[in-house]
Order: C-alpha cells, then sequence, then structure tokens
C-alpha cells in the first residue's frame, strides 16, 4: 500500500470523527444542542424587537427589530460552537473514549479539524434557524449574502477555537461555565447585539472597541443591513485574526497533546 | 461464540499460504504500510524513560523485545510501569527518552501514526462512547485507523458474531452488562485487524467463567498469529496463556524469559514464587 493510500485513510478517519459529531450527537442530541438557543434567539426578537421595538423606533435609521438580528444570530453560533466543542472535549476525555480517537492513525491536525468542523457545523447550523425563526417575525433584507457567511464563518470558527480550548483544559465543568457565562455572555452583551456602540458617551464607546466580539457583530450587521458602526474592513479583518489566533491556539494545544497524553 | 475454522488467506505478496486455526473474520492486516511478515520483532522498547510530575520515575530505562507472534506477559505489582509503557505504546503516554518501534516502525515522532495501525489496545479503564450504539461504536474505531465505511461494516458484522454481542448491536455501551463491555472492548481493539494486540488486564475484576471465556477469545487470536501482549496481575493467568512473560519492577525489567526458562533459573515451582523472589518475599 503507497503512501498516499495510508495518508488517504487518515483522511478517511476525520470524516469519521465529523460524522460522529454533527451526525451521531449534534443532530441526534438536537433537543439539548439546537432547539433550545433556537428557542432563545426567537424569545430575543419578539420580545427586544417586536415588543420594545414599539419604544425604540429605529437605530441609525433601522428599525429596532431589525437591528437586533444580525447580533442575536452571531449571539447564537458564537455560543453553540464554543459550549459545542467545550462539553465534547471535555466529556470525551472525561470518560476515556477520545483515547480511542488519540491513539488512532489520524494526526493532532487532523484530530483539531474534526472536532473544529463539529463546533463550526453546529454553530452555523443554529445561525440559519436562528436567521429562519427571527423571519418569522420580522421581515429584514440580506444586503450582503458573502459577507454575512463569512462573519458567521469568523464567529464560528473562533468560538469552536475556544470552545477547544476550555474543553482541552478543563478538568471539571465549572472552567466552561465559566468561561461561557463570565466571559462570552458579557462582552457579547456589551458588543451591541442590542444597542448601537456610536451612542454610548465616552469612555465606555472606546471600550467598547476593545471588546473583539464587537467587530463579529458588527460584520455580521454589515452582511444584513448593509451598513454598520465600524467599517466593514476593520470588522472583518479583527474578525478573521481573532479567528486565526483562536483556531491556532487550540492547535497548538492539540499538538502538544493537552489533555490528551501525558 | 462463532467456531474456529480453518482457511486458505492471501499473503501479503500476494501468494497463497495455510493457515492454522483462526477467529472466523480475524485476517491479516490488508493495508498496513509495512508487512508485519518481513520483522521479527513484533515490538521493541529501547532505554524508555518516563517520569511523571513529582519527580515520579514511571520507567527507568525499560528494554523490552517482544518477538512477532509470540503471546508475551508482562507481570508486575501496581504501579510498576505496565500501563505507562503501554500507554507509551500506543501514544497516548510520551516517554522523557528511549526509543519504541512497532514492526520497524517509530511509535513516536512525526510518523508515528504509520506504527498506530498496527496496533490495538483494550485499556484496563476501558472509556466506551455512550452517545453511539454498539455497532456504531465499531465501526467508528475502524475508520478512525482509515477504514473504508464498507470495510468497517463488514468487519463489525464479524466481530459482533465472534464476541456474542449481536444482540446487542442497537444497544448504547453504557446499557451493557460489565463483562459485555470487556468484550466490546476487547472487540473494538481488533476492528482494524492489527498484528500486533495490546491487552491491559483484560480480566481484572471478572467472574471466573468470564475469564475463561475471555481467554478462550484471546487464545483464538493468537492462534490466528496475532502478536499478544498481555498485562496481568494472575500469575496463574500468565502461565495459562504466555509462551514468554517478563517481570517489570521499578521501571525496569526485572527478569524475562520463557516460563519454563525463568522457574528453573530462578529454581521454583510456579511464576508467582518467580515473582515473589523478585520483589523480595
Amino acid at each position: 500500500m503507497t503512501g498516499g493510500q495510508l495518508r488517504r485513510g487518515q483522511w478517511l478517519g476525520v470524516l469519521a470523527l465529523i460524522e460522529r459529531e454533527v451526525l451521531r450527537r449534534v443532530l441526534r442530541l438536537w433537543m439539548q444542542t439546537i432547539a433550545p438557543q433556537v428557542v432563545a434567539a426567537g424569545l430575543f426578537v419578539v420580545v427586544f424587537g417586536v415588543a420594545l421595538g414599539n419604544s425604540i423606533r429605529t437605530i441609525g435609521g433601522v428599525p429596532y427589530e431589525q437591528f437586533i438580528v444580525p447580533g442575536l444570530t452571531l449571539m447564537g453560533v458564537a455560543t453553540a460552537a464554543f459550549s459545542n466543542n467545550a462539553t465534547t472535549l471535555y466529556q470525551a476525555r472525561s470518560e476515556g473514549f477520545i483515547e480511542d480517537q488519540v491513539s488512532s492513525p489520524m494526526t493532532p491536525t487532523q484530530l483539531a479539524i474534526g472536532y473544529t468542523v463539529g463546533g463550526v457545523v453546529r454553530g452555523l447550523f443554529i445561525g440559519v434557524l436562528t436567521l429562519g425563526a427571527a423571519r418569522l417575525f420580522v421581515d429584514f433584507p440580506v444586503e450582503h449574502p458573502l459577507a454575512l457567511a463569512g462573519a458567521l464563518l469568523c464567529a464560528a470558527l473562533a468560538f469552536a477555537g475556544l470552545g477547544t480550548v476550555v474543553g482541552l483544559y478543563s478538568r471539571s465543568w465549572e472552567l466552561q461555565s465559566f468561561v461561557g457565562a463570565i466571559v462570552i455572555q458579557p462582552l457579547v452583551f456589551l458588543g451591541g447585539v442590542f444597542y448601537s456602540v456610536a451612542s454610548l458617551d465616552q469612555p465606555y464607546e472606546a471600550a467598547s472597541h476593545a471588546d473583539p466580539i464587537l467587530y463579529l457583530v458588527e460584520a455580521s450587521r454589515f452582511g444584513i443591513l448593509g451598513t454598520a458602526d465600524v467599517d466593514p474592513w476593520i470588522s472583518f479583518g479583527v474578525s478573521f485574526g481573532l479567528a486565526a489566533g483562536l483556531l491556532a491556539w487550540s492547535w497548538a494545544l492539540f499538538a502538544r497533546g493537552v489533555g490528551l497524553r501525558t | 461464540m462463532s467456531e474456529i475454522s480453518h482457511r486458505r488467506e492471501a499473503s501479503h505478496s500476494g501468494a497463497v499460504a495455510e493457515r492454522g486455526p483462526v477467529v472466523r473474520g480475524a485476517r491479516p492486516l490488508a493495508w498496513a504500510a509495512v508487512d508485519p511478515g518481513q520483522h521479527t520483532v513484533a515490538l521493541s522498547c529501547r532505554a524508555v524513560e518516563k517520569r511523571f510530575p513529582g519527580d515520579v520515575v514511571a520507567l527507568d530505562g525499560l528494554d523490552l523485545e517482544v518477538p512477532r507472534g509470540a503471546f508475551f506477559g508482562l507481570l508486575g505489582p501496581n504501579g510498576a510501569g505496565k500501563t505507562t509503557i503501554i500507554r507509551s505504546i500506543v501514544g497516548l503516554t510520551r516517554p522523557d527518552a528511549g526509543d519504541i518501534e512497532v514492526f520497524g516502525l517509530p511509535a513516536h515522532g512525526a510518523t508515528a501514526t504509520d506504527s498506530r495501525r498496527l496496533v490495538g489496545y483494550a485499556p484496563q479503564d476501558f472509556g466506551l462512547d455512550r452517545f453511539v450504539t454498539v455497532r456504531l461504536l465499531l465501526e467508528l474505531h475502524g475508520r478512525y485507523f482509515g477504514m473504508s465505511r464498507r470495510d468497517a461494516a463488514r468487519r463489525t458484522d464479524e466481530l459482533l458474531e465472534v464476541f456474542d454481542l449481536t444482540d446487542k448491536a442497537g444497544a448504547l455501551p453504557n446499557r451493557l452488562s460489565g463483562g459485555m463491555r470487556r468484550r466490546l472492548v476487547l472487540a473494538r481493539a481488533l476492528v482494524h485487524r492489527p498484528p500486533l494486540v495490546i491487552l491491559d488486564e483484560p480480566t481484572a475484576g471478572v467472574d471466573i467463567e468470564l475469564r475463561l471465556d475471555l481467554w478462550e477469545y484471546i487464545r483464538r487470536l493468537h492462534a490466528d498469529g496475532t502478536t499478544i501482549l498481555l498485562t496481568t496481575h494472575y500469575l496463574e493467568e500468565a502461565e495459562a496463556l504466555c509462551d514468554r512473560v517478563a517481570f517489570i519492577q521499578h521501571g525496569r525489567i526485572a527478569a524475562q524469559g520463557d516460563p519454563a526458562e525463568l522457574l528453573s533459573r530462578f529454581g521454583a515451582e510456579r511464576l508467582e514464587d518467580v515473582y515473589l523472589q523478585l520483589v523480595g518475599r
């Protein structure tokens, strides 16, 4: 058998890992992995957009119920991708069955790819369903579909990477709860999901620009509404950099065998 | 339990060879990078060292050689380094120094992934993926190790039958009895047809009936030409199964040889006496 066939065998392993993550875990456990986040996003649209939208008419000339859709979608993608990888890796490590994959011929890079794809697929799945749920209540355009796809993909990659990092470092469920509730959630809420950071006084407006999630939200908003508070090039540059940085971190942990090999 | 069969099988070179009794479905590795038959040594460990935090010396220059086709028993007290060397062979532990080769392929470094295809590992503390059925668990294992979906499915059917798990193919692993899970772990180690199978305490904590069943499975596997490295606390198990044993103590091999030779060298009647002499009791 040639080296090429052996390498092909390794990629067959990656496909099996992706199938295990996406079909056998995310979709089979849809009541835990998909439904709650889509329902939550729908409730946000109804409560904040449709109900409170009567009080807050427009932001920057955009109807409020439309204004919040990009941020809510982004929030769903980010939290789903993060929690997917943090949970699945910690579970597989704590219950020991990750050793089946780690002792296989797959390389650390291929393991990282397999798990990242699982988180990205779940994140994007949630994003698409959130947009669909929001469309039931709010009529919104999609001005730049490719830009929207790019923003959501960056968010999914970045937070799948962060979830991988947390999943590999975790020694209990506490770390991922902490990162989810104390780090990601505040950054998302302060990242301009429900308001325009341009409307904030200094120094809050300037401080908001230190929040990397702001750029993901603004990139997503540009994709849907065609308008944003931050220059789209800057938003996409920061979003891409965030995704690249977090993926590199997660890859480095796989390569070093952190949490996987003693 | 399926019957033992005799059959003619194509060797890697394409020639047809008469084989001895085999477990049904246990065929030679058809897609490995190397032909295990070309090597007389299945496993070679040279000067392997491993320290854990707290300056715990798990392996202290361990040398070990397992001939191809051997039924090799690795014996020693708790904490002697048995599991550490096994995990080092399969890539779950990274030695600080030394070399490990499986059929001539390095078990660590850039090409380590090639050697992993040649090893089947049944761990002592087995974790079974509780999100997939028994059948899928076996299929996924085969595919992780590079098998096509069809080949993995066919091999899974064979192993389910061999290990009397066909009726449980659709069950989740955490719904199985302890004995069934032991059999499933053993089956999982064999899905990708490895020429070297490592069994870490395969009968620890099981009742005598299951232990005898597992012995029978393992004997059949060995009869097929598979090299087996077995760790066990049960010295009578080593006496019953192994054609070569090594005693490991403080991270080094204290003595090794075939059982008769060891008994003669130590003037002992049983391996237990050899063991007690080595541990100084």
